[in-house]
């Protein structure tokens, strides 16, 4: 049986801590967030790496991505042979009115042309002018920030693994060679083992 | 002449207490609360963490346009505010300051004068509950008649024992004749007027005739720009009026150390610490419903305040 | 104030307390008036407060302060609260009621005049032209002297009264649970048929 009366001494006893600390109040305008890293804020385009393969306008569940192009062909490579097309992009724009920021035009995208980038002040008086174009959809590419630093325990990058894989393939064979010329010239000690990875 | 020139400059003392003091009140409401919640509260008004956060609020009020509701009672709607408020501004110019005469106008049952005078006030809200043509306006008047009634009785009960205690019903008096010891014997007073003084003046935990989340804001409802804005003054100004009278009444007004030259200091102080322990309470304590809150007067209060009466007068008698 | 005891003041020279005594009466008697006259309930509510008023600054005239405050305490502040407290029960609307004028409105004139007439007799028979000099000391005294007469003096009429009011009190609570026997008792134990409002 508690003493009567010390609940309610409890309940001042916790504002009055709370008093006592530090407030918890981002003063935003006055000074930025601290976001975290892979923050949604705007969709930057790469466009060098666009091919126009429009999986990003196919699969965006508002259909909030515009993309026009156009074919153009360049003569073959080497005479007699065929000729080469290839698609131009016109236009790539994002309504950021409709977009609901789910991000699967990014995780779609093969070419590595979509990227996050943690700017959110991009408010607008009339909404027309939320739709980017691909001009600022390629000026949002330099708030882009380098991809975080891995966790300690963290599997490693499909890409990296692969390109160590290879690399590693590669050596074993520098140095399989090698052996073999070590056994056909004993003469010659050292040789050039140190084909590390690439 | 000299006299009309020194009453004159009294009464203008205390009108500017009366506007001064319960903005430092809101104002230190506004941070109080908002740090006690882990916020900042106002930051950029006037500059320095927001000091002149009320005055802001003062000019947007005046700016607002005065609507009166097609259906209310144009006359009484208009004239609400003006009770609610000017029996505070009454109130505070008997409350003694300091010693030597250092209050607007001692009235000699001051102590009469000053609870009589309050319990006016509330006349404000009924008016303004009845004349809205508004239903939740008035609810937020019934309630607000029905916590009067309930809490006007161990209020007086309780500052009845005071004035037992000191054998007079004038403030300066009261004052004059404490001793430190009255602070524990008269505890019991002192907590049931404070108590009850919350409940008249609406303030939380017993904001049930304004209760925002059921009956929008009560018997306010239909007010908005300087109307509204007295009404809030009217509520702060009880806040400052109601601590005074504790710190008169029950914690010995200008009695400290250095009395004599810094008395006019010690009652300010103990009048800010009530006035926290108000804010304190309103961000802690969620709000007592209906029949709880007339249950915890009639339960409660009233039988404490009458042991109360009858220990005054034990002791009363035993010591002379 | 002005005028000791020695000297005797006449009645036709009036001083300003005597000025506003009698203004302050009329202006009562004004709103006395308009309290029965008018079409609007709560209208005579509340210009009974300002007749109630009135009558504490004219206490407060002839110097009985303690009277005076215990007169605004009393009426003002709490038999006013109930009369609109009630008046809120009823559906009292904004503007005239209909039903405000019971059809005896010549029989209550007669009575008032009557009641009136009867107590200014009785006022003016019983002093005459005694002159009463209220004294304006220190109303700390004039406190005491209330509560010595009242005490010593007048206390069996006191205690009778407190004894009405005791009476009253009781037949309250009897009307009030006379209802409870017709009805079936609430279910948790209370007899207030509306018990779950309050």
């Amino acid at each position: 049986m508690p003493l009567p009366g010390s609940g309610l001494a409890k309940g001042l006893a916790v504002t009055l801590r709370t008093m006592t600390r530090k407030s918890v109040t981002a003063r935003y305008p006055d000074t930025q967030p601290e976001l975290p890293p892979r923050s949604r804020g705007v969709i930057a385009l790469f466009e060098e790496n666009c091919t126009v393969c429009m999986l990003c306008a196919r699969e965006c569940p508002d259909w909030c991505i515009y993309i026009d192009s156009h074919k153009e062909t360049s003569p073959p490579a080497a005479p007699g042979g065929r000729e080469r097309s290839r698609n131009v992009l016109d236009r790539f724009a994002i309504d950021f009115a409709l977009c609901m920021y789910c991000g699967i035009c990014i995780e779609v995208c093969p070419f590595d042309a979509l990227f996050w980038s943690p700017e959110f002040e991009y408010a607008e008086t009339d909404i027309l002018d939320l739709t980017h174009e691909r001009d600022k959809l390629r000026d949002w590419m330099w708030t882009v920030p380098a991809p975080p630093p891995l966790d300690p325990a963290a599997e490693e990058p499909k890409e990296i693994a692969a390109a160590r894989k290879a690399a590693e393939k590669q050596a074993a064979q520098a140095q399989a060679q090698a052996e073999a010329e070590k056994q056909a010239r004993p003469g010659d000690a050292e040789g050039g083992t140190g084909e590390g990875e690439a | 002449m000299n006299d009309t020139l020194h009453v004159v400059l009294r009464l203008v003392a205390v009108l500017v207490a009366f506007l001064v003091l319960p903005l430092l009140v809101g104002q230190t409401e506004h941070k109080v609360m908002a740090h006690m919640q882990g916020r900042l509260g106002p930051m950029y008004a006037g500059g320095f963490h927001g000091w002149a956060q009320l005055v802001a609020d003062g000019v947007k009020f005046a700016q607002k346009e005065d609507v009166v509701p097609a259906d209310a009672d144009r006359r009484i709607f208009q004239l609400a505010p003006a009770v609610a408020l000017l029996p505070y501004l009454l109130v505070l110019i008997v409350i003694p300051v300091g010693p030597h005469g250092f209050v607007g106008e001692a009235v000699d049952a001051g102590l009469f004068f000053v609870l009589a005078v309050m319990g006016v006030g509330v006349l404000g809200s009924l008016m303004a509950g009845w004349a809205s043509a508004n239903k939740f306006s008035l609810l937020g008047g019934l309630r607000t008649a029905a916590q009067l009634m309930a809490y006007e009785l161990p209020m007086l009960l309780a500052a009845a024992s005071v004035a037992m205690a000191a054998g007079t019903l004038s403030l300066p008096g009261i004052v004059e004749s404490y001793h430190w010891w009255w602070t524990l014997w008269q505890l019991m007073g002192g907590l049931v007027f404070f108590t009850a003084g919350l409940a008249e003046l609406q303030r939380p935990p017993f904001d049930m005739p304004v209760a925002d989340s059921e009956i929008i804001f009560g018997a306010y409802t239909e007010y908005t720009g300087l109307r509204f804005a007295l009404f809030l003054l009217a509520e702060y100004a009880g806040i400052v009026v109601l601590c005074g009278l504790t710190t008169v009444l029950f914690l010995g007004g200008w009695h400290g150390p250095w009395a004599g030259s810094v008395g006019w200091l010690w009652t300010l102080l103990k009048t800010a610490v009530l006035a926290f322990i108000v804010i304190w309470l309103r961000v802690s304590y969620p709000r007592l419903r209906e029949d709880q809150l007339m249950k915890f007067a009639w339960t409660v209060l009233i039988p404490i305040s009458l042991v109360q009466i009858a220990l005054t007068g034990v002791v009363k008698v035993v010591t002379s | 104030m002005i005028h000791s005891a020695t000297h005797h003041p006449g009645f036709l020279s009036p001083t300003g307390v005597e000025i506003t005594f009698l203004l302050v009466g009329l202006a009562t008697l004004g709103a006395a008036v308009v309290t029965v006259t008018t079409r609007q309930l709560v209208h005579a509510a509340l210009w009974l407060v300002v007749a109630l008023g009135g009558i504490a600054v004219e206490y407060l005239l002839l110097t009985a302060e303690f009277i005076a405050w215990v007169q605004v305490l009393i009426y003002v502040g709490s038999v006013v609260v109930l009369l609109l407290f009630g008046l809120m029960l009823t559906k009292a609307p904004i503007g005239h009621s209909p039903d405000a004028d019971s059809e005896n409105r010549w029989v209550a004139l007669a009575v008032a005049l009557a009641a009136a007439g009867t107590l200014v007799w009785v006022v003016a028979d019983a002093f005459r032209s005694t002159w009463i000099d209220v004294h304006h000391g220190t109303g700390q005294s004039a406190t005491k002297v209330t509560g010595s007469s009242l005490f010593r003096f007048w206390v069996l009429p006191f205690e009778a009264l407190s004894v009405l009011l005791l009476a009253a009190l009781v037949g309250a609570i009897v009307l009030s649970r006379r209802r409870a026997d017709v009805l079936p008792p609430a279910p948790d134990g209370s007899t207030a048929p509306h018990g779950k409002d309050r």
